[in-house]
Formats: structure tokens, C-alpha cells, sequence
């Protein structure tokens, strides 16, 4: 008779469960694929590390993560344990009488009270500690599932006590029986999916922070409108969010009380998505407000433990917004002064001839020079940036480095990429790399993080491969031909980490050591080395006009992070940090200085 | 309401200049090319006349095979077709010349409004919009900074000296010439550019003489010289004459 009601019982929430998962399966399966599997052994590394070790969980918020750790370690070494008890239940095979499960039972036992332990602690945590990352209500649902585990685990504990042939025993096992049943129905609907779905979304995740798929213009390929252009990874994205919200949090948008927040990006996604608006626009979906907040610094993607890729869905809906002239005035302007003079500033490409002419710089031959330096818009044009660009011409002719630049170099394209212009971004990539193949460099040496990431990563995928690295790793390079002048007094410095060099690039040592080196102290603010907040400046916001907008100026924000530390000297490591933090200095005359990491070195390294 | 305007493709304003063995052209053939950007802004005025008040934009130009290059640009700003009036010998024409193909080549069509931009960024002669208002015999108005058309009629922002405006109105069909600078362009979509491929491009041959009215000698690049003043005098006297050749001489305060 029992056999008979577990055998109805299974079918029917098993069934419940199957339902509901194929539904969300069938929504992945006729999004566009976008699944990619390159680089397996990173990929498998990184489910191991991540799923298993539970990696980004723990390191964002320790001690909610190591509770967590408890419970999902403890539920796989549950997994056997319930499956014999379900095959011996419904009558296929008892291995519950041998004295192999009976060691087990025992081994099992510890691991009971530390799942015990951890769901306590974070059911304390979600309906009375209350985290702004978990939202304003209190999940129900995330409740129940709570008591659920706490059930599962205090009826596995009874059975010490508790003889199974006896009355008491058995309403004790069809208990830990039917929550797990329950919990089986519960799964699908909630954000519990993450338990089935993570695994694969973190193998499907790329292994390059901000990887976009180029847009095939033959294939009038013009970025994602609707919800229906949404690419399967994104849609699995969607259903296996966990709505911890770390990339909230992380948000710098969020963080300056803006309207953008990457976890409700992906909540309205899953919401469309399964209401079945396959039709609704992507920019009414997020509003255009939202989308035109992020600074694409990816402190979203990199701090989610699920796999999910917030980028490819805000750049997507960018990429569609902007193929229909739906670009904010400002970026209108900066794409007709790329098309136009191929820079961020519109400026006359003399301007550019003039710095190279008065800073004595040479035209790269591969013959005459080890490196070509790029300068990027910043370095070639922009008055401040270019001091710290001589900064870093003489540090390396004082060492004998011969380097030389290119004649005509346009944008990389960087701003036009991340903020949807796929059709600039890929006629400047596609100039540059016929410049760049042309004049033949083995290495490449620039200040500017963007322009690192695009050469190195995103012009990779048209099939353009060189060595491309910041200024700050080539110095460090030669760390030990770089004296400290000892007549320049001790300082205090505090470094801020770009984005694209910190979190994008891992390059967070070197420019430590350089500071390090020229004897000074560094200070790392809240928010450093590959998880540093962003100066507001990235994906194509350098040219907002912040005022219009909700909440605090975003480097405003940052600059006060960094004054925390109490160093009076600000270094940074990129020019749109350095526009942007040397702006909230002035706006605000704070008492600190900004100044850009070469220019720092060279005023204090001993001149040979 | 159906408009045309004329575009023209000039060197970029990148590229340096440099003359031909006989010194009476550019070398045109190292050069790099884009559309003349007071003509970008009549471009932009055309297209926010038809959002407004429905139709179309026709888009032509005078030159060789090559301004096919602003044609296309133009249709994927928006633009429904284009008419490229097609002879090398365009590429070192005089105002009359073109004005003269242009004019020829739009009127048989029904257009409510030429539009062009107030002068072109290589030769400057700021006459182009005004041959072909008279060889059309159309009223015509010259530095346009706003166009407002109600039915038949249209007015317009003209600019005058020391910040005068002037607002005219004539009839329509009409010819205009507009101000740079006088709205945001729009960029160029991934649509529009799709879309672009998709439109008509006519190509007309001009009159077999091209009635040329000015002869180019020889060309000069102006000389780049430096010369420095110091003023002399106390800092408060050299200071308030500098002020005065600034307002006065260099023209670089008001």
C-alpha cells in the first residue's frame, strides 16, 4: 500500500517538476543559440571551483557564503542517501539494511547539523538581518524552502532516536519523503532553478569578462530588440538567477541611487520571458534610462556565483536601440565624430601630429623599434592625458627603449562597442588591424585599459593576434633597472584600480609594485584590485551629462571611497579615470590629488 | 511635401593638401572624402521637414564616381533616394558648372524645397545654393537657421551680422541655403545602413559643355609664418592693450 501511494506520489510531483523545467528548456531551445564552448578545460575548471567550491559565494559575503557552502555540500552528500531511500520505497531495491549505508548514516550525521546550522543562520539572515541585496520583501517562497531543508534534516536526525517500523517512525519517513517531494513541485517556478541550472550556466559562461559576439551585418545581424532576439545563454541566465543580488550591490549605477540594477535587468528578463511578450522591446522592457546607466564595468558579471552575464544582454539591447537612432543625443554626437575624424573628440587628426612632432616621437619600423606605443584618443589628443604620455616616453629613453608610434591611428572603437555602435566599432577595428598588420609590432604598449581590452581581446576575434599590454605591466617589467630617487619624500598613495585593468585585465600587482618601488605607501581603498568600483566613466558615460540624472555622480562617489583611505595623492592607471576623478576633485575642490601612475613614477624615480 | 538637397563631396579636412604638377588642382587622387558638412546639416534640416510634414528627401550631388560614397551616406541618415549627376570633369568645377548640372538635373521634378548647405568646406564660394535658385527662378533665401514651412508658404531664420536675425517668408517651391551648426546630426544606423543598400541610386549624364565661368591659374598653399609683439609698458597698460588686439586684431573675444 505505501509502495503503491510513493509510486502516485513520485509520478505526480515528479511529473509537476519535469512540466515546469521543460517549459523553461523549450524557451532556451528556441532562443538564438549563443552557447559556446571553447576552452573546455577552463570551462570545467571553473564549474569545479565555482559550483563545487562554491568560489564567488563565499568571497563576496563570507560568512551568508560558507553557510551556504553547508548546505550545498551537505545536499550532495544527501543525494545518495535520498535515492536509496526513494528506490527502497518504491519496492525497486533496499540497500538500506546494509552495513555499508548504516556507515554512511553515520558519516551523514555531522553533515546533518552543519546544513542545519547553515539554513538556520541564513533563514535568521533573510527575515530578520535583511540584506539591501535581498530586496524589500521577504521572500515567502525563499522561506519555505528554508523550513523544508530544516525538516529534511531534523527528520534524518529523528531517525537516531526514532525506530522506522514504529508508528512515530513512519509518519517520520513519509515526512522527509514528502518534503522532498515538495521541494521537487517548489524547484522550477522558484529561484531554486539555480540548484539544476548553474552548473550548466557556469560552464556556458565566457571565459573573457565583456565578450560580445561580433554582429554579421550580411546577416543583417543589428543587435537584440525584442525579447524574442534574447540569445539562449541569456534566457538560461534568466532562470538560473538566484536573486542574491551581489551584482546590485556591486552596482556602481545602483550604488549612485540610479535607476539601472543589473538584478532587476535579469528578473524583468525571466518575467518577459515567461509571460510569453515576445514581441516587447528590450529598451521598454529595461527602459532606456536603465540601459544607458551602465558603465559596463562588470562588477555584476564578476561578482555573480550563479554564471549569469549581465553584458551581453545590456550591450545587446544597446546594440538593437542604437541600430534604430535611439542613442541618447550625446553619443549621437560622439558616433558622428568617430565616423568623422575617427576619435572620441571630434578633434582635427593635426592635433594628433602635433603631439607626436613636439614629443619627438618616431613612426614604428620593426627594424629600428622593440615596441610601438599606442596612444589612444586620450593620449593622442587630450592635453592632460599627454603629460602623462611624456611621462612615460621618458622613463623608457632614459632605458634605452626604442619605440615608435603609428602614423594614422584611429579610435580602437572601444566606446562605439560598449555602447551598441557595432557598425562604427567594426569599421574603425577593421581599419586599425589593416594599419596595425601593415606596420608589423610584436608589442604593443599603451596606457589606456580600453584600448587594451579591444586590441587584445576583442580584435582577436576578427583574427588579430599581438601582444598588447599596459604601461604599468611593461615598467614593472623592468622593475629593477628603476631606482627610486631617495631626496623625494616618503608618501602615502591610495591606487584606485580601473576597471578594465583591474577586473577586465587582472592586472592589479604591477602597478603596486611600481608605487612600491618609487617608495610609497599604498593605501587600497574599499573596492580594490579585481573587484575596484568604477569612476563612472565607461561604456560611453564619459560624455553623459550626469546632471540630468537621478542619484550622485558616480566618481563624485568613488573619489569620496578613495579619500577615505586618508592618502593626499590619488594614483590611477587610465585616462577616463583620470578625466573623471580629476573632474569630482575639481568640482568639489577636494583636498586630495589625482594623479595618472607614469607621470607619478617619473617625477620620482632617479633620473639616470 | 518633396525635397531635394544638394550635397557636395569634399576632402576630408584631415588630410594635407597637396597640389598637382601643373599646380592648378589638388591632387585628388590621395586624397580621402566626406560629405560637406554645411551640407550635413541641410541634410539633417531635410530630414526633420519630412518627419514632421511627411514626403521625401532626394539627395544629389554633382561629381565623378566617387560621391556615390555621400549619396549612400546620405540615404542611410534617412534620405529615400539620390541623383548623382555623373562626369569626372565636376571634380575641379567651378560654381557654375555645378549649380548649373544640379539645377538641370531637379527640374523636372515636382521638389517643394532645395535645400544646401551655405557654403562648401574646399572652395568656399558660398554661391552654389543661389545659381541654381535663379537658374530654377525660385524665390530663395541665403545663412538659414530655422525652416518653418504652413501649406504654400515658407518661413525662415536668416542670419544677419552682430547677431540680427531676419524672418522671411516667400513661397513655395523655394531654395534655401542653411547655417552649419544649426541642429545635432543624427548618426548613421545599422538600419539606415541595410536599408540603404536597398535604395535607388540615379545616375544622370549632364550637358555635353559644362559652361565654366572661372579658370584656376595656379594654386598657393598660404605661407605659415609666426610673428611675436611684446608689448611693452606696466603690466595693467600691457594687459588692457592686449585685451584691445585680442577684441580688435585677433577677433578672439567679443
Amino acid at each position: 500500500m505505501d509502495t503503491l501511494v510513493l509510486w502516485l506520489l513520485v509520478l505526480v510531483f515528479a511529473g509537476a517538476f519535469v512540466a515546469q523545467v521543460a517549459a523553461r528548456v523549450r524557451l532556451i531551445a528556441i532562443a538564438p543559440n549563443t552557447f559556446e564552448i571553447t576552452h573546455p578545460a577552463t570551462r570545467v575548471a571553473r564549474v569545479l571551483v565555482e559550483v563545487f567550491g562554491q568560489r564567488t559565494t563565499i568571497r563576496e559575503r563570507p560568512i551568508a557564503g560558507v553557510a551556504h557552502a553547508f548546505v550545498f555540500w551537505g545536499f550532495i552528500a544527501f543525494a545518495p542517501y535520498t535515492a536509496s531511500e526513494f528506490l527502497a520505497g518504491l519496492g525497486i531495491v533496499d540497500v538500506t539494511d546494509s552495513g555499508w549505508f548504516a556507515a554512511y548514516r553515520i558519516l551523514l550525521t555531522p553533515c546533518a547539523m552543519a546544513v542545519l546550522l547553515g539554513i538556520l543562520f541564513l533563514l535568521v539572515r533573510r527575515t530578520i538581518i535583511r540584506p539591501a541585496g535581498l530586496g524589500t520583501n521577504v521572500s515567502i517562497e525563499s522561506v519555505v524552502i528554508a523550513l523544508f531543508i530544516t525538516t529534511l534534516m531534523a527528520t534524518f536526525l529523528l531517525t537516531w532516536w526514532i525506530d522506522e517500523s514504529t508508528t512515530a517512525g513512519r509518519i517520520n519517513w513519509w515526512v522527509h519523503v514528502s518534503v522532498i517531494l515538495g521541494f521537487l513541485a517548489l524547484i522550477p517556478g522558484s529561484k531554486h532553478l539555480h540548484l539544476v541550472f548553474s552548473p550548466i550556466t557556469w560552464f556556458l559562461k565566457s571565459p573573457t569578462l565583456g565578450n560580445l559576439p561580433n554582429l554579421d551585418f550580411e546577416k543583417e545581424e543589428v543587435g537584440l530588440e525584442t525579447v524574442k532576439d534574447l540569445g539562449s545563454k541569456a534566457v538560461l541566465d534568466a532562470f538560473t538567477c538566484v536573486e542574491c543580488g551581489r551584482c546590485q550591490v556591486n552596482c556602481p549605477a545602483w550604488g549612485a541611487g540610479k535607476t539601472l540594477n543589473p538584478k532587476t535587468i535579469i528578473l524583468q528578463t525571466e518575467e518577459a520571458l515567461l509571460a510569453g511578450t515576445r514581441d516587447r522591446a528590450l529598451v521598454d522592457l529595461y527602459s532606456a534610462q536603465a540601459l544607458w546607466q551602465c558603465t559596463t564595468c562588470g562588477a555584476c558579471e564578476n561578482q555573480c556565483p550563479v554564471g549569469v552575464e549581465h553584458l551581453p544582454i545590456l550591450i545587446g539591447a544597446r546594440r538593437g536601440a542604437v541600430s534604430n537612432g535611439h542613442a541618447p543625443d550625446y553619443l549621437g554626437a560622439m558616433y558622428n565624430n568617430l565616423e568623422r575624424r575617427s576619435n572620441i573628440w571630434g578633434l582635427s587628426y593635426g592635433e594628433r601630429e602635433k603631439f607626436v612632432e613636439t614629443a619627438g616621437l618616431e613612426t614604428f619600423d620593426p627594424a629600428k623599434h622593440d615596441v610601438l606605443i599606442w596612444l589612444g584618443c586620450a593620449g593622442a589628443f587630450d592635453a592632460d592625458y599627454q603629460k602623462s604620455m611624456r611621462s612615460l616616453f621618458e622613463i623608457l629613453r632614459a632605458r634605452e627603449v626604442r619605440f615608435g608610434v603609428l602614423s594614422k591611428e584611429r579610435c580602437t572603437g572601444d566606446a562605439a562597442r560598449r555602447t551598441g555602435n557595432e557598425y562604427v566599432y567594426q569599421e574603425l577595428a577593421t581599419a586599425n588591424i589593416e594599419t596595425l598588420t601593415a606596420a608589423g609590432p610584436k608589442t604593443i604598449v599603451t596606457s589606456c585599459p580600453h584600448c587594451v581590452k579591444t586590441i587584445g581581446d576583442d580584435y582577436r576575434t576578427f583574427g588579430y593576434r599581438v601582444e598588447i599590454v599596459h604601461s604599468s605591466v611593461y615598467i614593472a617589467g623592468m622593475l629593477n633597472e628603476l631606482q627610486p630617487d631617495e631626496t623625494a619624500p616618503a608618501s602615502t598613495v591610495t591606487y584606485h584600480d580601473p576597471c578594465y585593468l583591474g577586473r577586465y585585465g587582472g592586472t592589479v600587482d604591477e602597478p603596486r609594485a611600481l608605487l612600491a618601488r618609487m617608495n610609497a605607501q599604498v593605501n587600497d581603498p574599499v573596492r580594490s584590485r579585481d573587484n575596484p568600483s568604477c569612476c563612472g566613466a565607461g561604456g560611453g558615460l564619459l560624455f553623459a551629462d550626469k546632471e540630468e540624472e537621478p542619484g550622485t555622480r558616480i566618481s563624485d562617489m568613488r573619489l569620496t571611497e578613495l579619500q577615505k583611505t586618508g592618502a593626499s595623492t590619488v594614483v590611477t592607471a587610465c585616462p577616463f579615470c583620470s578625466i573623471m576623478l580629476k573632474g569630482a576633485q575639481a568640482s568639489r575642490q577636494a583636498d586630495v590629488h589625482v594623479v595618472d601612475l607614469m607621470t607619478f613614477v617619473n617625477g620620482r624615480v632617479r633620473k639616470l | 511635401m518633396h525635397i531635394a538637397v544638394c550635397v557636395k563631396q569634399v576632402p576630408t579636412r584631415d588630410w594635407q593638401p597637396r597640389l598637382n604638377d601643373s599646380g592648378t588642382w589638388i591632387r585628388d587622387e590621395d586624397a580621402s572624402f566626406e560629405m560637406n558638412e554645411p551640407d550635413a546639416y541641410a541634410l539633417e534640416a531635410a530630414l526633420r521637414l519630412k518627419e514632421q510634414h511627411g514626403g521625401d528627401v532626394t539627395v544629389c550631388s554633382a561629381g565623378p564616381a566617387r560621391v556615390t560614397q555621400v549619396l549612400r551616406e546620405a540615404l542611410a541618415r534617412g534620405a529615400d533616394r539620390a541623383l548623382h549627376v555623373q562626369d569626372d570633369r565636376f571634380a575641379s568645377a567651378d560654381v557654375y558648372g555645378i549649380a548649373d548640372a544640379l539645377a538641370a538635373a531637379i527640374r523636372d521634378e515636382p521638389f517643394d524645397l532645395v535645400l544646401t548647405g551655405l557654403q562648401s568646406d574646399d572652395l568656399g564660394a558660398a554661391a552654389t545654393g543661389v545659381v541654381i535658385a535663379e537658374r530654377l527662378n525660385r524665390p530663395h533665401a541665403t545663412i538659414v537657421m530655422d525652416v518653418q514651412v504652413d501649406g504654400g508658404t515658407l518661413r525662415v531664420k536668416r542670419e544677419l551680422e552682430s547677431g540680427w536675425f531676419q524672418w522671411v517668408s516667400m513661397p513655395l517651391p523655394a531654395v534655401v541655403t542653411i547655417q552649419s551648426g544649426i541642429n545635432q546630426l543624427r548618426y548613421a544606423t545599422l538600419k539606415g545602413i541595410m536599408a540603404a543598400k536597398k535604395k535607388e541610386i540615379r545616375t544622370v549624364t549632364p550637358a555635353a559643355a559644362i559652361d565654366a565661368r572661372q579658370q584656376i591659374a595656379r594654386l598657393y598653399a598660404p605661407e605659415k609664418g609666426k610673428k611675436t609683439h611684446l608689448i611693452s609698458g606696466s603690466p595693467a597698460e600691457a594687459a588692457k592693450e592686449l585685451v584691445r588686439r585680442l577684441r580688435e586684431e585677433a577677433r578672439v573675444i567679443a
